[in-house]
């Protein structure tokens, strides 16, 4: 059941009835309810994960119980390992078990030996590498005596299992969400209508922006031998276009779904592609992931502190990790490496903060400079996504090769029936959008609310892309 | 709680105000278009007279050289279309009848799409702007899955079949850009070599009564049209090969042109001639049903 299906039209307004208007006595019939639809939209990916949600879900409520109750050190790094080892294994069996085992038996077969990999024929539980994070960070913070325990099984259970969180993020953390679903809550008008306009802005995203793009960049990548430069580069920048849209489309529409229950979940994008660094790109891309690596593997790795040395190491463990969350691929490992090594210069000059204050331009050079930092950040930025995009490493250098050497910047009319150049037009309209309302959450609400509503449901019922459905790209990870 | 369900309403209402306005000016556009593709350009005809009517899939279209019977005085459209099935052949027969066409001949090609009584979506997506304007393309739907849906709620049929009649194919019609599926009298020549020698339909079955094709020979039958139903060539590597005398079995009236070219270098892939291969079987047709 996907946020763009009509399955999900159906599901989302009975449960929001029945929230608002049967189980909202007390919040622990609200939660009661949400639970119940959350386990329901889960197990309409595949019931039989749900019992490995409940498990997980149990196995962090309990072990975070008695971590708090162990009178001890030693109880209490019990609890903890344990909660850790069983999440991560999970993770490593269910995600990365084959990538290793087929990469271990490379390894061997490239030194003499002949060996074929044992391979599990498991499907990768949707969501998981999320929630897992959920639970995670959760037995973390009370490890570490950040935060209580959650003895309200219900409570607990909704902050990892919330179903607009659930699939595809944010990653939320236990002190902000928690303390949501402790209270009650009441009905609120304008978080409501914001809700709304942050769905259909999501759904613009989604349907219209990313879903289009895709169909150009698939067209594009698929037959990468056969293109020429321009259509390469148009390539990086559709697949820029369409990971961002389908993701911070579907980061959108959960954060809208969740107003209209009146929870208000972590922000996950900010407009990464008007960074002007790299630094800021990871600060504005996924905020809610890096955010949970800077807290729990940065920082505890020592962070920024230390020598320059140790500095260095810290930001390629925490970009190599997060490509390797993506998915077990070397093209996700190279993409995080790639990333580190754009974030070194400015970690060596001391420069990874510079640039946090808010884009303001004017008729001088210094708006030309943040301009030109911006163009240069999307080229890296895009030029990373080509490793994430492409099937193997050599795929994406051969690709990027290909663009040097091809020297051709015509249109070229692409397998699927298309001129590589014919959404320029729409991406140039939707950079504008929301270059004009980058201040704010979303560009429906405020002034003009319903000429804007009106043009963005036009948006969406006359520019979508249907028939060449396509899933959200995260929902793999 | 009220004052967002009037919020809910409102934005239900645009939608739906959105939607039927939207389809109101696709359908005018597409009702305006007859040089986007065969199917607009029989709608927005008028009464033509043919000697020969060429009915089929690509492998109608690829394999019938048109000008050839023009050339023997013989006036020839090939409506042949890529990716078309049954379906969506009769439906196009009956727009020419429902238009007054007068047609002395009907060559269908029938063999692979024999196996077959779906539409192809695609393909079918063409005739959809018309649903309600005309009635012969209402009933011919009425019987589909998505029929009710496609006819009640408004846009949903360009929204369903985006690729084929979206906003591009509209922005494409509303500019009266031409395509070149009317060129050669609907022909289309296959040049280059695009395609593996090879093909496996051993898991083909012609069905014992296909609906569409027993629509086509009756629609003949009934306006007097000489029927001429013909299985055209395949590539000698094809696997279940067989097929094509299952055809001749069931249906003993449909000409077996299957094994009239074999050689590789006549054919563009293995389900379709090339230029000089469509050449060679289009004067063997010629020959035996036109030569008098």
């Amino acid at each position: 059941m996907f946020f763009n299906s009509l399955a999900f039209a159906i599901f989302l307004p009975i449960v929001f009835f029945l929230y608002w208007f049967v189980f909202n006595k007390t919040k622990s019939s609200q939660n009661a309810l949400l639970i119940v639809a959350s386990y329901y939209f889960y197990s309409c990916w595949d019931w039989r994960f749900l019992f490995l949600l409940v498990f997980s879900t149990f196995l962090d409520y309990y072990t975070g119980i008695r971590i708090e109750k162990s009178t001890n050190d030693k109880g209490r790094k019990f609890w903890f390992w344990l909660s850790i080892i069983i999440n991560l294994g999970f993770l490593g069996i269910f995600k990365y078990y084959n990538f290793f085992s087929t990469s271990f038996a490379q390894m061997l077969t490239t030194v003499g030996f002949k060996a074929s990999p044992i391979l599990l024929d498991v499907v990768l539980p949707v969501g998981i590498s999320f929630y897992t994070f959920h639970g995670l960070s959760y037995v973390i913070d009370i490890y570490f005596k950040r935060i209580k325990a959650e003895y309200n099984f219900v409570d607990y259970s909704l902050f990892v299992s919330y179903f607009p969180l659930l699939v595809a993020g944010p990653i939320e953390r236990a002190t902000h969400l928690l303390p949501e679903v402790k209270v009650k809550r009441t009905f609120d008008f304008n978080q409501a209508k914001e809700g709304v306009c942050q769905i259909i802005w999501g759904l613009v995203k989604k349907v219209v922006i990313a879903d289009t793009c895709a169909t150009y960049a698939n067209a594009i990548f698929d037959n990468y031998s056969s293109m020429n430069s321009l259509s390469l580069i148009l390539g990086g920048i559709y697949f820029a276009f369409q990971i961002y849209g389908d993701f911070s489309g579907y980061s959108d529409m959960a954060l809208g779904m969740s107003k209209l229950f009146g929870l208000e979940l972590l922000r996950n994008f900010n407009y990464p592609y008007f960074s002007r660094d790299i630094a800021e790109f990871w600060r504005r891309w996924h905020i809610s992931l890096s955010s949970w690596f800077r807290d729990y593997l940065y920082i505890p790795l020592g962070g920024s502190k230390g020598s320059k040395a140790m500095q260095v190491r810290n930001v390629f463990i925490i970009f190599v990790v997060s490509g390797f969350w993506h998915g077990a691929n070397w093209t996700y490992l190279a993409w995080g490496f790639l990333n580190a090594v754009y974030f070194l210069p400015l970690l060596l000059l001391n420069r990874n903060r510079s640039n946090i204050d808010e884009i303001k331009l004017n008729w001088n050079w210094d708006s030309v400079r943040t301009i030109s930092s911006i163009v240069m950040t999307f080229c890296l930025s895009t030029i990373a996504w080509v490793f994430f995009r492409a099937k193997t490493i050599t795929d994406a250098c051969t690709y990027l090769k290909r663009i040097v050497v091809n020297r051709e910047f015509t249109s070229q009319y692409l397998v699927n029936e298309r001129y590589n150049y014919e959404i320029l037009l729409m991406i140039g309209l939707f950079v504008l959008v929301e270059w004009n309302n980058r201040t704010r959450v979303e560009p429906i609400s405020g002034k003009y609310n319903t000429v804007k509503l009106a043009l963005a449901i036009t948006a969406i019922i006359a520019f979508g892309t249907y028939s060449d459905y396509k899933e959200f790209i995260y929902f793999q990870f | 709680m009220k004052k967002f369900l009037l919020f809910t309403l409102k934005t239900l209402i645009f939608t739906i105000v959105i939607a039927v306005a939207l389809d109101f000016i696709y359908t005018a556009i597409y009702l305006q278009s007859s040089n986007r593709g065969k199917v607009d350009h029989v709608y927005n005809s008028k009464k033509e007279n043919f000697d020969v009517v060429i009915l089929g899939s690509s492998r109608a279209n690829n394999h019938f050289v048109a000008q050839m019977f023009e050339d023997k005085g013989l006036k020839t459209f090939n409506y042949g279309m890529s990716g078309g099935h049954l379906f969506e052949a009769d439906l196009l027969l009956k727009l020419m009848l429902e238009r007054h066409y007068k047609i002395k001949n009907v060559i269908l090609e029938a063999d692979l799409n024999l196996s077959n009584k779906r539409r192809d979506y695609g393909i079918s997506s063409k005739f959809l702007p018309y649903l309600h304007q005309s009635e012969t393309v209402k009933k011919h739907f009425s019987n589909e899955d998505d029929f009710l849906e496609m006819y009640y709620i408004p846009f949903y049929r360009y929204i369903k079949f985006d690729e084929r009649i979206g906003f591009r194919e509209f922005y494409n019609t509303t500019l009266k850009k031409s395509t070149n599926v009317l060129n050669h009298q609907g022909y289309y020549p296959l040049i280059n070599r695009k395609g593996n020698m090879k093909n496996n339909i051993v898991n083909l079955k012609p069905l014992l009564h296909n609906q569409y094709y027993e629509e086509i020979k009756q629609i003949c039958k009934d306006n007097n049209i000489n029927f001429i139903a013909v299985m055209t060539p395949m590539c000698e590597n094809t696997k279940g090969i067989e097929y094509f005398n299952k055809v001749q079995k069931l249906y003993p009236e449909i000409h077996n042109y299957e094994n009239v070219v074999v050689e590789d270098k006549y054919f563009s892939s293995c389900g379709h001639l090339n230029d000089t291969g469509a050449r060679l079987f289009t004067a063997r047709i010629l020959k035996d049903f036109f030569s008098k």
